[in-house]
């Protein structure tokens, strides 16, 4: 069909003027991809679709969001009430809204997932340092993006969660008292806070769009790793993008469906995972929550920050595990790149895979002295998995698996 | 005139006027910086007037000041005894880390009751922590309050967020997460009863 499309005239004069075919054909129909990608290969383009989703789901929320903490009844407000408005009165209201919620926690895993490939096959080393790099930024953005995001409805974890955050800041020495004034627009978190959050919440994804743009341009340039971590040479050895690929993806674009629309339609909650209990109830300043915990998808780096007694070390830890990511290239310098391939990498990958999750569950649940401690076995292992991989190249050479010619 | 180009000539009036091109740009950052930080109208509303003869003996009152929540008790003599002899449990017993727990009003003689008038204890109800707000937990050992406190639990507060603990004098104990005891703030009696926060 593509072929069809390309031979009218009216292609040819959209091409003279902007060389759409030679795009098309370099990205698409003559992007060579490795034969031999696994279905792990397909979070990429799916983490595209939900950013696309999302955008899109948001814009038409935007249309009847209003960020203000204006009281209208006791301690409900503009925001809360425009939030149940959607809910309740607006054509489709509920599932565009569900839809955005949902979706912020698919993208997140299907991220996640992508990012556990990346580790798993070294799709991190030479040449694709600087893909991986572009990456990290990625997750950063994205994080940001959902935590400004989560204030929104302005419910009590909304309001606790950026209080917490904020204050965050506020730990590090000289600039943290007008770092946090900054970002909160006032002495504490209230209406100014709403209003910039709900700006900066629709300026991250238009950021994301950029540099989601050069992450698939960089990956372009220096293509796609594959399961068995090997440079391919041979022409045999590859396939075009289109239509293997797009096929292929559209399979796994409609698998991810079925999940996603599952929680849109049946399970939107989650048990409390993608939208939590507390935040139907107001955003009040002059009560906490018995436990205020982030969405699950930022529970890890908050089980970090707990686990140190010192505030700013805690502060600075939870910065350093997101900002040892961007350092992770240069820490692995093995020649093999595919844990298939590295015996005793391959367990170290496992473990940490184990380990984040259990941080995760440490930083969803209420801290207990046994929390506490397993946290802090879990941070030590975060952290000692990427200062191990200075070494393990050194003595792990013995166990290192051949290393297959081609596939 | 010569034909041949001064290449370092060039590259001072390259890194000359780029850098002048960075420091107009850095300007130009000012204003929108400068305009994240508190408006006027925040900046006015910092001041709080209370009335502290409406808090009953033994109680706790949450009040707000420029948006902050911030706790008035009355302390009875009976829990203004508990604040004594256990300095050794406290991270910072004379409030002297920081101009923010420790106001110009604190004497040397206030500084084991943390306010102008001994009974009356005002400060901020945010824990110096994260930001919760923690909660009052005044009577002394766990009888009341279970195994949240630790045994020799003098009177305070507890922090439901990540435990951070507090004597009545609002003074952090040892092995809290928290750095320091919550925040002190000025204020001055403008007469008898009435306090003005800020």
């Amino acid at each position: 069909m593509l072929n069809t499309i390309m031979k009218t005239k009216l292609f040819g004069w959209v091409d003279r003027r902007t060389g759409a075919a030679d795009i098309i054909k370099s990205q698409l129909t003559e992007y060579p991809a490795p034969k031999n990608l696994n279905y792990m290969w397909n979070f990429g383009s799916l983490a595209l679709l939900v950013l696309v989703l999302q955008i899109l789901t948001g814009v038409f929320l935007a249309m009847y969001y209003k960020p203000s903490a204006e009281f209208t009844y006791i301690s409900y407000t503009v925001a809360f009430d425009s939030v149940e408005r959607i809910m309740r009165d607006v054509n489709f209201g509920w599932l565009i809204r569900y839809m955005h919620a949902v979706g912020a926690s698919a993208f997140f895993v299907v991220v996640y997932m992508h990012i556990g490939r990346g580790l798993y096959y070294g799709s991190y080393k030479e040449p694709r340092e600087l893909l991986w790099i572009i990456g990290v930024v990625i997750l950063l953005i994205m994080q940001g993006a959902a935590f400004f995001g989560y204030l929104l409805p302005w419910g009590q974890m909304s309001f606790w969660g950026a209080t917490v955050i904020t204050n965050l800041f506020g730990a590090l020495p000289v600039i943290g008292e007008s770092l946090q004034e900054i970002l909160r627009g006032g002495f504490a978190v209230g209406d100014p806070t709403l209003n910039r959050f709900f700006s900066l919440h629709y300026l991250f994804p238009l950021l994301l769009v950029a540099i989601v743009g050069g992450h698939i341009h960089a990956l372009h340039v220096v293509h796609s790793n594959n399961p068995e971590g090997i440079d391919l040479t041979k022409d045999e050895e590859k396939i075009m993008f289109h239509p293997y690929y797009t096929v292929k993806d559209a399979f796994g674009v409609a698998v991810f469906l079925l999940f996603y629309c599952y929680f849109v339609f049946f399970n939107p909650q989650a048990w409390g995972y993608f939208i939590e209990v507390d935040n139907y109830v107001p955003a009040n300043n002059l009560s906490t929550p018995a436990h205020i915990a982030p969405v699950w998808y930022l529970t890890p780096w908050y089980t970090i920050l707990r686990s140190f007694e010192s505030k700013l070390l805690g502060v600075v830890m939870m910065g350093a595990s997101l900002a040892i990511l961007f350092a992770l290239p240069f820490l692995d310098r093995s020649k093999v790149r595919s844990a298939r391939y590295r015996p005793v990498f391959k367990w170290m990958v496992i473990l940490f895979f184990v380990d984040v999750v259990i941080l995760g569950y440490c930083g969803h649940s209420a801290p207990t002295p046994t929390l506490k401690l397993i946290g802090q076995i879990t941070t030590a292992y975060y952290f000692a998995f990427f200062i191990l991989l200075l070494v393990v190249p050194k003595f792990e050479e013995k166990f290192l698996k051949p290393v297959p010619e081609g596939i | 005139m010569t034909e041949k180009t001064n290449d370092s000539r060039r590259n001072f009036l390259y890194l000359a006027a780029g850098g002048l091109g960075g420091v107009a740009a850095a300007a130009a950052a000012v204003p929108f910086i400068g305009s994240m930080l508190p408006a006027a109208d925040t900046l006015a509303a910092s001041k709080t007037e209370y009335d502290v003869s409406t808090v009953a003996e033994g109680q706790l009152v949450v009040i707000q000041w420029q948006g902050k929540p911030v706790f008035v008790t009355n302390r009875t003599p009976a829990l203004l005894k508990q604040i004594d002899g256990h300095d050794s449990m406290l991270k910072d017993p004379d409030s002297k880390h920081i101009d923010l727990v420790s106001a110009k009003w604190m004497t040397d003689e206030n500084r084991k009751y943390r306010s102008i008038k001994a009974e009356y204890l005002i400060v901020v109800a945010s824990c110096t922590h994260l930001g919760c707000i923690p909660g009052y937990k005044p009577s002394a050992g766990r009888k009341e309050w279970g195994d949240s406190v630790p045994a020799d639990w003098p009177g305070g507060w507890h922090c439901p967020c990540h435990g951070s603990l507090y004597d009545l004098s609002a003074r952090v104990m040892n092995g809290s997460p928290a750095p320091d005891n919550l925040h002190l703030m000025e204020y001055e009696y403008t007469s008898d009863t009435t306090v003005v926060i800020g």
